[in-house]
């Protein structure tokens, strides 16, 4: 028996990799600079898009925010100054193979890295405490910011999310419990009512992330989740596909429009992740993003290599 | 559309004068202020307690929803203060105390995103100015100088920052003081 236990440790101890914290530390220092001062380019170009639509619809209002709005993010990059002056509070997703082995250090530089990350670029401090009202002045604190991890074979190695996540649009979500006997029609519904409340306080043209499914805590996760998946993505799921195109339509006809001011660009992406649900309940979690959707995700391959992607 | 641009202060005909759907260019001071700056001016008041002299300079002028990023830093052997994003916030949570505020500074132009669909600026004899929401890059451009701060123990986003603005613009009136709107 000894032995045997002696080869499964031996076996396991060549399958870890492991990376250095100094490697993540500077890998995240560089993902919390470009995502403070730019957005995917793919996301810049829809926009252009949209300044057409309604440039060519007459809609001089929309035609000038849309303006201004790829102005300033040209500004930004140039200048190196955060395109948004609310940096956000940053979700960070780690997600990582079972042959992973975390440094010891593995949180203590994430916070680390934010911290220097708000003096340095500098981001402005959004950690508030609940209780005493006091900002602890360097974007971290206690439980802050949160970190979810998730066990994941698709993971080479070690993939790390992080979402800037502004207040404006964070204050527009909601988690409805619906009646589990709802159609999806219902739950269309209640999702583009949401959006038309909303109105232009969450910075429309906005981004949806959606949790179907699961329980509450679940559903808001996977929300959050849904955010965090490549921009324009569809659900592997042909009726969920569906859903996040019909959606998607709907809400740009809803003529909110871009800050709320009217017009045909309300929504720029819409992404739905599902689990089960209970049989008594339907939980649906909606995340709302504002159009200034900075998030990044950096790939750690078992070269060495690091990848950068926006989210 | 109709371009106009403001000195501030301004005075309550020309505010009156605005339409929605202008827009315009700030030149002059302004005062940001958002959840917490609102708040503790209602407060002072109910308490009977001085508002700060410097808000007093505020007079005919405008308050801008705003939580911008600024750091001290040395410059020329001087500390000085430097802005490095400054777009509008939420003006909706800000609702519960406008019109006091607005009365109390006598400010005429609040500046911010998404509307106040319950404030009166019929009878602030004001208007609502809005600022494209996430462009905090852009408006570093029309900061000439940061003048200074108030209540800073509210935190960087949350104090009064006094900001001399040059063409700060397009605002677009979005609620004017006869008591139309553009919100859909």
């Amino acid at each position: 028996m000894r032995s045997k236990d002696k080869e499964i440790k031996v076996e396991n101890f060549k399958k870890v990799s492991s990376l250095s914290s100094e490697k993540i530390y500077s890998a995240l220092k560089k993902v919390l600079e470009r995502n403070a001062i730019s957005v995917a380019p793919e996301l810049i170009k829809l926009l252009k898009d949209k300044l057409e639509i309604e440039e060519k619809s007459g809609n001089n209002i929309a035609t000038e925010q849309l303006k201004l709005i790829i102005k300033n993010f040209n500004y930004a990059i140039e200048h190196k100054l955060p395109a948004c002056q609310d940096t956000g509070m940053i979700n960070i997703l780690v997600r990582f193979n079972p042959d992973f082995s975390f440094p010891r250090d593995f949180k203590d530089t994430i916070i680390r890295a934010i911290r220097d990350a708000t003096e340095e670029i500098p981001l402005r401090p959004n950690c508030v405490d609940p209780v005493l009202g006091t900002n602890s002045s360097d974007n971290t604190g206690h439980l802050s910011p949160p970190i979810y991890y998730e066990l994941d074979d698709n993971v080479e190695l070690l993939e790390i999310d992080v979402l800037n996540k502004g207040g404006g649009a964070e204050n527009m979500s909601q988690l409805l419990m619906l009646n589990a006997s709802v159609s999806l029609k219902r739950v269309k519904d209640e999702v583009v009512r949401i959006i038309k409340e909303a109105g232009g306080k969450p910075c429309p043209p906005v981004i949806l992330g959606i949790g179907l499914g699961g329980d509450a805590t679940y559903s808001m996760f996977l929300a959050k989740k849904a955010l965090m998946r490549p921009l324009f993505s569809r659900s592997e799921k042909k009726e969920v596909r569906k859903l996040e195109d019909e959606l998607l339509e709907e809400l740009n006809r809803l003529n909110v429009g871009v800050m709320g001011l009217g017009g045909r660009t309300t929504c720029l992406d819409v992404r739905i992740e599902w689990a089960m649900r209970h049989p008594a309940s339907f939980p649906v979690g909606v995340i709302v993003q504002c159009y200034s959707h900075r998030g990044s995700k950096v790939v750690f391959k078992r070269d060495g290599n690091i990848l950068y992607e926006y989210l | 559309m109709v371009k106009k641009i403001l000195k501030l202060p301004v005075l309550e005909d020309e505010v009156r004068e605005l339409n929605v759907g202008d827009i315009v260019f700030l030149n002059g001071l302004i005062m940001t202020g958002r959840d917490h700056v609102h708040k503790r001016i209602v407060e002072y008041i109910r308490d009977n307690r001085e508002i700060p002299e410097e808000l007093k300079e505020l007079d005919g002028s405008a308050i801008y929803h705003c939580g911008p990023i600024i750091k001290e830093e040395m410059s020329n052997n001087k500390k000085e203060y430097k802005i490095y994003s400054g777009g509008p916030t939420t003006s909706a949570r800000m609702e519960e105390f406008q019109e006091k505020v607005c009365n109390v500074l006598n400010i005429r132009l609040v500046i911010g995103k998404g509307g106040m669909e319950n404030t009166n600026f019929k009878r602030i004899g004001g208007a609502y100015l809005s600022f494209t929401g996430g462009c905090g890059a852009i408006f570093v451009s029309f900061i000439k100088k940061v003048k200074g701060v108030i209540w800073e123990d509210l935190g960087m986003p949350e104090a009064i920052w006094l900001l001399e603005v040059q063409d700060f613009g397009p605002l677009l009136v979005t609620q004017d003081s006869k008591g139309n709107s553009l919100y859909i």
